[in-house]
C-alpha cells in the first residue's frame, strides 16, 4: 500500500499497464513531454518514448478517431481528453464510430480503448471546465462509462478497462485530483469488476446513492446525519454503464428511503435512471419517493461554482424530506 | 513535403491521364502490366457495373431498402483496389465503393446479404444497405456519418507505422467529405505523424445536389494536400490505368515510409445520389449524357482491343459468367432468410449489461403474451 492522490494514481497505473503490455499506448494533447496538464501522464514519455506516448495535434476528433483505429489494429490505446468539456469535437467519434463498431460489424471489429477525461465542477472553471457529461455517454449504447471517486477505485477501474474489450469513457473527478489521498493497492493486477458499486457506509434509515466527485459531499452529509443519530447507507455506483442495479435495489428495498446525488444537470441525469428503475422494481417497498439532488438545468455557473454543486446542506434537506414523508 | 511518387507529379493543373478517350496510351513511359492484370482490371470494372445495375433493380423490386449507385466510379475504385495488398494493408471504404469492395475480394454473397439484410450478411444485418466491411479483408465496416472514418483510418496507419511491418492504409470518400472537420483532423494528424496512408477522394462533383463550387473554394481537392505537408495527385478517375498506377505508386511510397498522400480521382456518378434522390432537380440530363459518352468501361475496352486482348466473344463470355455468379449470389442471399429478431440485442458490448438483459426479458415476455413465436 502506498498513500497517493488521485492523479498520481492515474499516472502510476498507466505506467504499470504500459510496462505489463506493450500494446498499451497513450495519446492526447500535451500528454508527452509535459506529462499532461494535470500530470496524469507524468514520466510516461521519458520511460516509453514518443511511439507509445503520442503528443497529438489539438484535435479531439483526431485523438479519439485514431485511438479507435489503433485499437482495431491490435493496440490498447488510452486517450486523454484534456477536459471532458472538450470531448465534443470528438463526440461523433465516440458515438458514431466507437460505440457502434462491434454492433454494426456484427462483432467482426471491436474497439477496446479507454478515453480518460477529467470532469466535474468546483474548480472555478466556469461552464467549459466544470461540466459532467456522463448522461451523453450512458445514453449511447455500446460504451461503458465509469466515474471512480477515490484513488484506489481509480486504479482498479483503470486496470479493468485497459484490459477490457470495450470502448470506455473514463471520467475522473478533477476537483479530487489532489484533494484526497488514500492507501492505494500496490497489486499490479488489482482490478475492480465491471458494473459493481460499493457500499461506503452501512445504515438502515436512508440510502444515499452517488458517484464521482459528489461522493465527497455525500459522505459529508452521511457524517452529519450520523451526528444526528440517523444511519445512512451510502452507495458509490462507481460504474454508470453498466450500473449496479442489484446493489441499489437490494438496499433501497431494505431501507425504503433513498436520496440520489449527482452534480450533473437535473433533467435526465444518471439519477433519473436510478429513480425510474427503483420505481419500476421496488415501488411497494418504498416509504417515500426517491428524491434527487443534482446540479441545475443551467450551464455551469462561474460565480456560483460551489453552490451549484449538491453540497451537504441540500442533501440533508432532501434526507429530511424523505424521512418526514 | 515528404516526397513525390516517382513517375507522377503532384499538384498538376490537369488530371493525370494514361489513356485517351479512344483508349490510346498517352504516357511517355510504356505500360508495364502483364495481360492478366490488364484483363483483371476490366473484369472487375464490369463486375462492379453489373452488380450496381442489379442492386438498383433489387431496390426497385423492394428487395433492398436503399442503394448508392456506383456506376461511373468503377475505374477509380478498381484502380484503388488494385493498389491494395489484401490481407496486410487496410481499407477504409465509404458507402459508394461497390466495385472497390468486390475487387478486393468481398464475396458477392456477403455483399448481397448486406444489401438485402438477410442472414447471408456476416455483419448480421445490423446496418442499412451500402455499408460494407470485412475482417478477413481488413476492410473496416462503413459508418454513415460522412468522413468519420478518416481519423480512424489514420489511427490504424499510425499503428501500422509503430508495428514497422511495412503495410499501408487506404481511405476513400467523396468530395463532400472533404468539408467535414474530421477530414481535416485526419489529414493533419497523418501529416504530423508521417503515417503510411493514402487518402483517395472519388470526386464526382456532387455531394447529393451540392456541386463542387459550393463545396469548396479550392481549385480542386488535391490542392488541399499542400496544407498538410503531403503530395496531392489529381488523376483522371475515369482512366483505370491512371487510377491504378498512381495509387500503386503512392501506396508503395507509403509502405516505404515516405508518408501520406492525397489522391483525387475525378469521376462522374451516372445514377442519382441514392435510391432516395431525384438528380433531375439539380443537374441537366445533357450533362449526364455527355459524361456517359466518356464511360470508363468502353474507354478501357478500346485500350484492350487495341492490344488485341479483348473482343465481342470474350465480352459475351465474361458477362454471361458474371451474370450467373450474381444470380447465384442473389438467390443464396434470399434463401438465407431474415435474421432472428433477438439478434438485435447482441454485439453491443463484449457482454450484455444487466440493464439490457432485463430489457430483453421484458421484450420477450411481451411478445409471448402477444402470442408471438419468441424463438424465431
Ligand atoms: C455527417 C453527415 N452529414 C450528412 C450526411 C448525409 N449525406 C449522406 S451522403 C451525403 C453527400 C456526400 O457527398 P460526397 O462526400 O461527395 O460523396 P458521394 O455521395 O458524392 O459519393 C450527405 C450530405 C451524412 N451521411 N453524414
Amino acid at each position: 500500500m502506498a498513500v497517493q492522490n488521485y492523479v498520481q494514481t492515474i499516472a502510476r497505473t498507466l505506467m504499470e499497464e504500459m510496462r505489463r503490455d506493450d500494446r498499451v499506448v497513450v495519446l492526447g494533447e500535451d500528454v508527452g513531454k509535459r506529462g499532461g496538464v494535470f500530470l496524469a501522464t507524468e514520466h510516461l514519455y521519458d520511460t516509453f518514448g514518443p511511439d507509445r506516448v503520442i503528443d497529438t495535434p489539438l484535435s479531439e476528433a483526431a485523438i479519439i478517431g485514431a485511438a479507435i483505429g489503433m485499437s482495431v489494429y491490435g493496440r490498447r490505446p488510452v486517450a486523454e481528453i484534456q477536459f471532458s468539456d472538450y470531448v465534443y469535437p470528438g463526440f461523433d467519434q465516440l458515438v458514431s464510430q466507437a460505440a457502434k463498431l462491434r454492433y454494426r460489424s456484427g462483432g467482426a471489429f471491436t474497439t477496446p480503448m479507454v478515453v480518460r477525461m477529467p470532469a466535474g465542477g468546483g474548480v472555478k472553471g466556469g461552464h467549459h471546465h466544470s461540466q459532467n457529461p456522463e448522461t451523453h455517454f450512458i445514453h449511447t449504447p455500446g460504451l461503458q462509462v465509469v466515474y471512480p471517486s477515490t484513488p484506489n477505485d481509480a486504479k482498479g477501474c483503470l486496470k479493468t478497462t485497459i484490459r477490457g474489450e470495450d470502448p470506455v469513457v473514463f471520467l475522473e473527478p478533477k476537483r479530487l485530483y489532489r484533494a484526497l489521498k488514500e492507501d492505494v493497492s500496490d497489486d499490479v493486477d488489482f482490478m475492480l469488476p465491471i458494473g459493481r458499486g460499493v457500499r461506503r457506509r452501512e445504515g438502515d434509515d436512508v440510502v444515499l446513492i452517488s458517484y464521482g466527485a459528489s461522493m465527497g459531499e455525500t459522505l459529508k452529509a452521511a457524517d452529519a446525519l450520523s451526528d444526528q443519530g440517523i444511519a445512512a447507507d451510502v452507495i458509490d455506483l462507481r460504474w454508470l454503464m453498466p450500473w449496479d442495479e442489484n446493489l441499489v435495489l437490494e438496499r433501497v428495498a431494505a431501507v425504503g428511503r433513498a436520496v440520489l446525488v449527482s452534480e450533473a444537470p437535473h433533467s435526465g441525469n444518471m439519477m433519473s435512471e436510478v429513480a425510474a428503475t427503483i420505481a419500476e422494481e421496488v415501488l411497494d417497498m418504498l416509504e417515500a419517493p426517491p428524491l434527487r439532488v443534482s446540479g441545475f438545468d443551467t450551464p455551469y455557473p462561474y460565480a456560483q461554482d460551489r453552490v451549484y454543486l449538491p453540497g451537504p446542506n441540500r442533501i440533508l434537506h432532501a434526507v429530511q424530506q424523505v424521512l418526514d414523508y | 513535403m515528404i516526397t513525390d511518387a516517382q513517375r507522377f507529379q503532384p499538384f498538376s493543373d490537369e488530371p493525370i491521364r494514361l489513356i485517351d478517350e479512344g483508349g490510346a496510351w498517352l504516357a511517355p513511359f510504356s505500360c508495364d502490366l502483364d495481360d492478366d492484370t490488364l484483363i483483371g482490371l476490366y473484369r472487375h470494372m464490369v463486375l462492379g457495373r453489373m452488380v450496381d445495375e442489379r442492386l438498383v433493380r433489387l431496390q426497385r423490386l423492394g428487395k433492398s431498402s436503399f442503394v448508392a449507385p456506383s456506376s461511373g466510379h468503377e475505374a477509380a475504385q478498381v484502380g484503388i483496389a488494385g493498389a491494395v495488398r489484401v490481407g496486410s494493408d487496410w481499407i477504409f471504404p465509404y458507402y459508394r465503393d461497390t466495385a472497390l469492395a468486390l475487387a478486393v475480394g468481398w464475396p458477392l454473397v456477403d455483399m448481397l446479404g448486406q444489401m438485402m439484410g438477410t442472414r447471408a450478411d456476416p455483419a448480421r444485418a445490423r446496418q442499412m444497405p451500402a455499408h460494407p466491411g470485412s475482417r478477413a479483408l481488413n476492410m473496416f465496416t462503413v459508418a454513415s456519418p460522412i468522413a468519420s472514418h478518416v481519423p480512424v483510418a489514420v489511427g490504424t496507419a499510425i499503428a501500422q507505422k509503430l508495428a514497422g511491418a511495412g503495410d499501408a492504409t487506404v481511405c476513400t470518400f467523396g468530395d463532400g467529405a472533404t468539408s467535414e472537420g474530421d477530414w481535416h483532423a485526419g489529414l493533419n494528424f497523418a501529416g504530423a505523424q508521417g503515417a503510411p496512408i493514402v487518402f483517395a477522394c472519388e470526386n464526382n462533383r456532387y455531394a447529393i445536389s451540392v456541386d463542387l463550387q459550393h463545396q469548396t473554394g479550392s481549385p480542386n481537392v488535391a490542392a488541399k494536400a499542400h496544407a498538410y505537408g503531403m503530395p496531392g495527385y489529381l488523376v483522371d478517375g475515369m482512366d483505370v490505368l491512371a487510377s491504378y498506377l498512381v495509387m500503386r505508386d503512392v501506396m508503395a511510397a507509403a509502405r516505404d515510409g515516405l508518408g501520406p498522400a492525397l489522391v483525387e480521382l475525378t469521376v462522374y456518378r451516372y445514377g442519382p445520389h441514392s435510391s432516395a434522390d431525384d438528380d433531375g432537380v439539380y443537374r441537366a440530363s445533357e450533362e449526364v449524357a455527355a459524361w456517359r459518352e466518356r464511360d470508363p468501361i468502353p474507354r478501357y475496352r478500346r485500350f484492350l482491343e487495341g492490344r488485341k486482348l479483348w473482343g465481342d466473344a470474350r465480352e459475351d463470355e465474361l458477362r454471361a459468367a458474371l451474370k450467373a455468379e450474381i444470380d447465384a449470389a442473389v438467390k443464396a442471399s434470399e434463401a438465407a432468410g431474415p435474421v432472428p429478431v433477438e439478434w438485435m440485442f447482441d454485439d453491443v458490448l463484449s457482454r450484455p449489461t444487466p440493464q439490457l438483459e432485463r430489457q430483453r426479458e421484458r421484450f420477450r415476455a411481451a411478445r409471448r403474451a402477444a402470442g408471438e413465436d419468441v424463438e424465431g
